[in-house]
């Protein structure tokens, strides 16, 4: 196995408010490879945008990063300057943000749009010429007509906006591409279409790439691996055809079987009772404890450590043993 | 067969688009265009498809928020049984009579609802309206509303304002909202789209059974085929105001026959890697049906398109078989199962 591009490494990171801490990520682990394809799912405030925007440290003031380390070929994003850290943006982290093809600013030429992020961040310097050159491929990678880059973003549909926004996204040839919510606000037809040109880039360049998603249909699709989380916890990290396969988290097992699917027998869904916890004063013990119809004494006062249920399938829960086989939604 | 609920004829909608200095509508989306269906006493319909396809509109025309170009939308009258009454020649009014009838739950709980109105504010404005019993009396519906929603004890959130309720409980007021008057037919417009994963199935769940309960139907419109066939009986698929394809759910889901019911099919994401799909390929994007020739309306991103879809008028729906109606030169009568 080839060494870890990227490891997160026990991270903490609490947003000071007014009220006090909100503990948005609470020592999460995890690991990226060359090539490899990572599916972060949760619902929304469990963390999982914190931690894009951790990783490319575009953290909102109030955000404190208590310990733990990201550490990118090596070297600890956290402990470099903003300048050291602003040189590694785009071109070993970027990132497809949640909503961005609705971002573009509407009076630049696309292209135009473009070309800037690669004047501030890419490192060999580029003729015009060469600029051209490299982004008519780029929007031929994405599946656009090159001729588009002269055009302005209301001549785009939502779909080639978002293609488009792919295309900035790999300008400045990253080893990580982030894509939170990649097509989120697009339509069945078309998000079938960026997953499909996504997977195929990936395959092309031998990228690794981020999902984060709160569909886990979109991440059973397009990843090898896949973390859940939970109230700023990772809950359950394992392939993603081994956690689909057999969810070990009561968590994970709950999200699945609560997720209507159009193949396998038609079938009555579990519902996931309660709500999310208010991060600001998060469970004792595990987090999700209080909506858990396995926990015990034990969970509401431990917090779980991430343990291994085989086969590097990890899972933090006391009583994941207990959790049963997940019916009807695998063939 | 029984009297259906409520029969939809050739129901169309034009928006005008103006252009020029004078703003003279020159041009027409098509945004219905000429829809026929209908829905049986009890039943779930699923309206689906992408953005701009016209489901929302067609929704908006049945409640009557929105007049029809053309057509008709008949309504079974429950005093008179073996009537069907037009909607648009209901006089102002008996409006009232209807609205107490037929209800809507919209999208967003966030702005369907007054900020400044408490829950029961929000729930009771109905009977306030329809004068329906004393005060006394509709605070007893309400707070029987309440807990049949699920907000228990009622007590806890009468008084509450939309802005201490979360996402799902904020649903859970629109439903008390579009039941309290014991409608017969409830459009439900993208009600759990807003919402998390888990908590969007204990609102499907809780609609479908307050529809047992209320004897309600629903016209459940969606853009997600998995939740359309967790809620419908019957699903009809909408493409640029044109329904293409209706049926029993898991006969359009396990037997789809026009290409676009296909594409769409094979391009909803499966929650299991093992999963291979049937790969579907269509052409183009979605346009806007803006003075739409007459030829197939699908027939531009069509693959399998030939000579008589270009030289016929856009196909009628067919029934093929068993209730499962297609609108495609294409498809053979008779269908044989895939």
């Amino acid at each position: 196995m080839s060494r870890p591009l990227l490891e997160v490494d026990h991270l903490v990171m609490n947003y000071t408010t007014e009220k006090g801490d909100v503990s948005a990520i609470q020592d999460v682990s995890f690991t990226l490879n060359e090539g490899e394809s990572l599916g972060l799912v949760g619902e929304s405030g469990c963390g999982k945008t914190s931690i894009a925007m951790s990783l490319l440290r575009l953290v909102a003031e109030n955000a404190r990063f208590d310990s733990g380390e990201i550490r990118l070929d090596g070297t600890d994003l956290l402990s470099l300057t903003d300048e050291e850290m602003r040189q590694r943006r785009w071109n070993d982290i970027s990132m497809v943000f949640q909503g961005a093809m609705n971002a573009w600013n509407p009076v630049y030429k696309v292209g135009d749009q473009i070309r800037e992020a690669m004047d501030l961040h890419f490192h060999p310097r580029l003729s015009n010429a060469e600029v051209e050159a490299r982004i008519s491929k780029l929007f031929e990678l994405v599946g656009l007509n090159p001729a588009m880059m002269n055009r302005y973003p209301h001549e785009f549909s939502g779909g080639m906006r978002q293609r488009a926004i792919i295309a900035m996204a790999l300008s400045c040839d990253p080893k990580i591409i982030i894509a939170d919510e990649p097509t989120t606000a697009l339509d069945v037809i078309v998000q079938d279409q960026i997953l499909q040109e996504l997977k195929k880039i990936q395959a092309d360049l031998g990228m690794s790439i981020i999902y984060i998603s709160h569909d886990i249909a979109v991440i059973a699709e397009v990843t090898d691996k896949i973390g859940v989380m939970y109230a700023g916890k990772l809950v359950e990290l394992g392939s993603t055809r081994e956690v689909f396969a057999r969810p070990r988290h009561p968590y994970a097992f709950l999200l699945l079987s609560s997720t209507p699917s159009v193949t396998g027998p038609r079938r009555k869904l579990a519902p996931l009772e309660g709500e999310p916890p208010d991060l600001l004063n998060p469970p004792t013990g595990c987090r999700f404890h209080p909506r858990c119809p396995y926990a015990t004494d034990q969970c509401a006062t431990d917090e779980p450590p991430m343990e291994d249920a085989g086969d590097g399938h990890q899972v933090a829960c006391w009583n994941w043993k207990e959790v049963p086989e997940l019916g009807g939604l695998t063939k | 067969m029984s009297q259906p609920l409520l029969k939809v004829e050739n129901l169309t909608k034009l928006f005008p688009v103006s252009k020029g200095f004078l703003r003279t509508p020159t041009d027409f989306i098509h945004a219905v265009d000429g829809i026929n269906f209908e829905i049986q006493p009890g039943e779930s319909l699923g309206l689906v498809g992408e953005s701009g396809c016209g489901k929302s509109t067609t929704g908006r025309m049945l409640v009557k928020l929105m007049e029809a170009s053309s057509g008709h939308v008949l309504m079974s009258d429950k005093t008179h049984t073996d009537d069907l009454i037009d909607i648009a020649n209901i006089p102002n009014d008996q409006m009232k009579r209807f609205r107490r009838r037929v209800q809507m739950i919209f999208q967003d709980p966030y702005e369907s609802m007054n900020p400044r109105r408490t829950v029961f504010e929000t729930v009771s404005e109905p009977l306030t309206v329809q004068n329906i019993g004393s005060l006394k009396e509709r605070e007893e519906r309400v707070s029987e509303m309440l807990r049949l929603v699920g907000l228990a004890p009622p007590d806890a959130f009468l008084f509450r304002y939309p802005h201490e309720l979360s996402g799902g409980q904020r649903q859970r007021v629109a439903i008390a909202r579009a039941l309290v008057l014991d409608p017969s037919f409830v459009v439900a417009d993208e009600p759990t789209s807003m919402l998390d994963v888990s908590i969007r199935i204990s609102i499907m769940d809780l609609m479908l059974k307050l529809a047992d309960e209320f004897d309600v139907s629903y016209l459940y419109i969606t853009h997600d085929l998995a939740v359309a066939r967790y809620m419908c009986d019957r699903i009809a698929v909408m493409y640029l105001g044109k329904i293409v394809e209706i049926g029993d759910t898991e006969e359009i889901l396990g037997n789809p026959q026009h290409p676009y019911t296909k594409a769409l099919l094979s391009a909803v994401p499966v929650p299991d890697p093992s999963f291979k799909r049937e790969e579907v390929e269509i052409l183009g994007g979605i346009t806007k049906a803006i003075n739409p020739p007459s030829e197939c309306r699908f027939i531009e991103r069509c693959p399998w398109a030939k000579d008589v879809c270009r030289t016929s008028d856009h196909p009628p729906l067919e029934d093929k078989g068993d209730g499962h109606y297609v609108a495609c030169h294409l498809v053979e009568s008779a269908l044989t199962s895939a």
